[in-house]
């Protein structure tokens, strides 16, 4: 399913959580560590929010990759949050995979606030695996 | 007649496809569904009935009426593209009628012009019933299972071969493209087809007669029939999307502020939401309004309005796969023996 | 005394003492594999009731709107029906003291798919469990015929753990002794084995039969929400357009949203009029659960905490943790 992959910007959809990825991102922006423009960051109040249809309503609309942030475990600032998004997200990634979805397209990171550095890492990496791989033409139909 | 033998049935579908969209029962998995042709389908002319019933072609489940895009504040239009020419090969009689049935719903002014413009361009052939499935019962509703009255093509199954009888003009200028891959029939090929004719017509053992069945509806709206046939529901409305003759759809819009489209999709009155008005009310408000809702349209509003034909060929794809067995030629059975006017009138 | 008089037995002696003032349970129909769910509020209508090798439905899940108008309803219960009721109780939905369970040990059903690849559906009138055998009664002049049962069980039959119900206030009948004779989860490791592209193409071609009439879900015992979110307007989370991303959307979230509470019943497959391999994925859900935390069976034990209802600090990732 990979397409002409030549002068292909890849769009990523990345979930961060309020407390932890979204401050690190601002850290990252205020630090100016650089990442790739082809980041668009929704802001959610903890990982836990993500419901799976944001996903997958992300890949339908023109994703070709999505990135749920989080606190790190122990961190969450409503306590448990992430460890909830761990088991789901890990279940979801599984059957994604599954679907035919290539896992590197949906990924899950503990970032935070202090971490812009990692931030911009993890966006610059995911970024360049996803041009790797190519638009994605998956769970998706011309409207 | 005109025969045509079944060895050059490949060649034919190539020669078709050429002109127009061809559609033919294909096989995958366990499920037969009309598809367009191509080399190498796995075509299956011998399963009685297609799981989904073609009227798909016709009047798809959802099909774009427009897009809109919107770029620097200008925002444009794009109306859906126009239907070609198709063939649907291998409709079966039962489905042929429930076309004609469809017809005056859709055609009636103003006329619905998606469905108007490619039933114009659709040529329809059917190939009559040897062997009728275990819940085919179209003879109740007065089909013939050798014959499409509606078809432009008829074939008759005569084992090796196909007889070919061009019934209309489509069908004579579909006939003309086969060609030379039409041979003439031998005498003794007609003869045999007169006796499998009769043979099909009382091959079907359902015993349903619907005499009386509309007028008795007619009071029926009330009655405590209906109590024991909704509860057992699930509302899934698998019974209306594989009925060829259910025709309800809603209109519905997709995109975002700067593109998208409007469509319109299939519905179904089994459904919660298919009578949920804007401010809340909804007046067929549980299963029992719905499944009474189901059967009143096809055996009472539908020929009220159409010459008193009923709004059901007896396919049986509702009654093979209704999850929960909720019956039609049950349900008929039952109304026949309720006494016009009698007890159970008032619930 | 066969179970179909044991059944309605059972029935009219509920209603009659008023133990319970509805009974669920199958009635017969037209065709041998009918077998629709009744309703019973009066004693005269225990007639109707009737076992079959076809009682496939499970009637658990008709409980929650009928306790709506009855105080209890007593059910006949196989054993992968008690696994939904065991749902039902654990998601909260309905009261144990409201159900009054009728357990039916089973030793597996008729699978009329079987039946009829191996030529039988035209002028079979009956079929009978008898041992290890199914007696066919078929029309004309053999009358019947001996098959052996093992050869037309349906396939949840044949991978059931759970014969007997977990469930229950009277049995009727003995317990059976019936080893799971096959393994659930090798279709999904054979797909698993695909390469990714080919997974896609295997879903794609099953996915875009599904006509989206949501029996699948309106069949499951745990679907139990109040309101789904696929009957939602605004926000639309699946769109009505007949395309395959609205297929697989709904496919993933459905099978997604009963995870680690999916009861391995099959019903869901069952009432698919399109033949979609449903427990594919279903089943995928729980073998991953499993490998990740801990072996899990759903409604078993009424009293216990879902996988994705609670978590461990120190639970493995299925992604980078770096
Ligand atoms: S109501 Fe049932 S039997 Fe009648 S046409 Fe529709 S699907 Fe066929
Ligand atoms: S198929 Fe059966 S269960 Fe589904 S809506 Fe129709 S009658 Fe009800
Ligand atoms: S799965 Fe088990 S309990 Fe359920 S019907 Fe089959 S054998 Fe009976
Ligand atoms: S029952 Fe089958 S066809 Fe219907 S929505 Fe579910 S998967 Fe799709
Ligand atoms: S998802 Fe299917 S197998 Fe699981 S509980 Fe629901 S109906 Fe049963
Ligand atoms: S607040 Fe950051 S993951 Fe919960």
């Amino acid at each position: 399913m990979s397409v002409a992959k030549e002068g292909f910007e890849p769009l990523i959809v990345a979930f961060c959580c309020n407390w932890c990825s979204y401050a690190g991102a601002d850290l990252a922006g205020t630090g100016r560590m650089p990442y790739p423009a082809n980041v668009r960051i929704v802001r959610v109040p903890c990982s836990s929010r993500v419901n799976p249809s944001f996903v997958i309503r992300a890949f339908q609309r023109g994703a070709d990759g999505v990135i749920v942030a989080g606190c790190h475990p122990g961190d969450c600032h409503y306590h448990s949050g992430n460890f909830f998004t761990r088991r789901r997200l890990s279940v979801l990634r599984r059957l994604l995979e599954y679907m035919g979805i290539e896992p590197e397209r949906f990924q899950v990171r503990w970032i935070s606030g202090s971490e812009g550095a990692k931030f911009a890492q993890v966006m610059t990496d995911l970024t360049a695996d996803i041009r790797a791989l190519g638009p994605n033409r998956k769970l998706r139909d011309a409207l | 007649m005109k025969k045509i033998d079944k060895s050059k049935l490949e060649d034919l579908w190539g020669r078709l496809a050429a002109e127009q969209d061809l559609f033919l029962p294909v096989q995958q998995d366990s499920v037969v569904n009309f598809a367009l042709w191509q080399e190498g389908s796995r075509v299956n002319l011998e399963a009685v009935n297609s799981l989904l019933p073609p009227k798909d072609l016709l009047f798809p489940q959802s099909e774009k009426i427009f897009s809109y895009k919107r770029r620097e504040g200008e925002l444009s239009f794009e109306e859906a593209p126009g239907s070609g020419p198709q063939v649907i090969f291998g409709i079966r009689p039962c489905d042929v009628r429930s076309i004609e049935l469809l017809d005056p719903v859709f055609f009636k002014e103003p006329a619905d012009t998606f469905y108007k413009n490619r039933r114009e361009q659709t040529t329809l052939v059917s190939i009559g019933c040897l062997e009728p499935d275990t819940t085919c019962f179209c003879t109740a509703f007065g089909i013939q299972p050798l014959d499409a009255e509606g078809a432009d093509v008829m074939l008759y199954d005569m084992g090796t071969a196909y007889l070919v009888s061009p019934r209309t003009e489509k069908g004579e200028k579909l006939a003309e493209e086969m060609g030379e891959l039409l041979e003439e029939a031998a005498g003794a090929e007609e003869e045999g087809l007169q006796q499998q004719q009769e043979a099909a017509a009382s091959a079907q053992e359902h015993g349903l007669d619907l005499d009386g069945v509309f007028e008795k509806l007619n009071d029926m709206f009330d009655h405590c029939i209906w109590e024991k046939f909704y509860r057992r529901c699930l509302a899934c409305g698998t019974c209306t999307y594989l009925c060829p003759t259910c025709h309800c759809f809603d209109i519905q819009d997709d995109g975002s502020p700067e593109e998208g489209q409007r469509f319109r999709c299939w519905d179904s009155c089994m459904y919660e939401d298919y009578t949920h008005m804007g401010h809340g009310h909804n007046p067929r408000p549980g299963r029992r309004e719905r499944v009474r809702n189901r059967f009143m349209h096809k055996l009472n509003y539908f020929p009220k309005d159409h010459d008193g034909v009923y709004h059901c060929v007896g396919c049986g794809r509702c009654v093979q796969k209704c999850p929960v067995n909720l019956d039609i030629m049950q349900v008929i059975e039952e109304i026949g023996k309720e006494g016009v006017g009698g007890e159970g009138h008032d619930r | 005394m066969n179970l179909t008089e044991k059944m309605r037995q059972e029935a009219a002696q509920i209603l009659e003492s008023k133990e319970a003032d509805l009974v669920i349970g199958w009635g017969g129909g037209e065709y041998y594999w009918q077998s629709p769910p009744l309703f019973l509020e009066d004693a005269a209508g225990a007639a109707e009731l009737a076992f079959s090798p076809f009682i496939v439905n499970n009637l658990a899940k008709y409980l929650l709107e009928e306790l709506e108008s009855h105080e209890k309803a007593a059910l006949f219960v196989k054993g992968c029906d008690t696994r939904g009721i065991n749902r039902l109780l654990q998601d909260h939905r309905i009261q144990r003291e409201a159900v009054l369970l009728i357990g039916v040990p089973c030793a597996g059903l008729a699978d009329r798919e079987k039946l009829k690849a191996a030529g039988y559906d035209a002028g079979l009138l009956q079929v009978e469990r008898q041992g290890d055998s199914f007696i066919l009664t078929l029309e004309g002049e053999e009358g019947a015929r001996e098959v052996p049962a093992g050869e037309f069980l349906l396939d949840k039959c044949l991978e059931c753990r759970y014969p007997n119900p977990l469930v229950y206030d009277r049995l009727l009948g003995e317990e059976v002794q019936k080893p799971r004779e096959r393994d659930p989860m090798a279709r999904v490791r054979e797909v698993q084995k695909k390469p990714v592209d080919e997974k896609y193409a295997y879903w794609q071609e099953k996915l875009s039969r599904c006509i989206r009439c949501y029996a699948c879900r309106n069949v499951c015992p745990a679907c139990n929400c109040r309101e789904c979110i696929f009957d939602q307007n605004a926000p639309r989370w699946v769109g009505k357009a007949n395309q395959l991303s609205e297929k697989q959307n709904y496919n993933i979230i459905r099978s997604f949203h009963i995870a680690g509470r999916c009861i391995d019943c099959g019903e869901c497959q069952r009432a698919c009029p399109m033949d979609i391999p449903l427990m594919e994925i279903n089943r995928k859900i729980i073998q991953d659960l499993t490998e990740l935390y801990g072996e899990y069976e759903a409604g078993i034990d009424p009293t216990d905490v879902p996988p994705l209802g609670t978590y461990r600090a120190e639970d493995p990732a299925g992604f980078s943790e770096r």
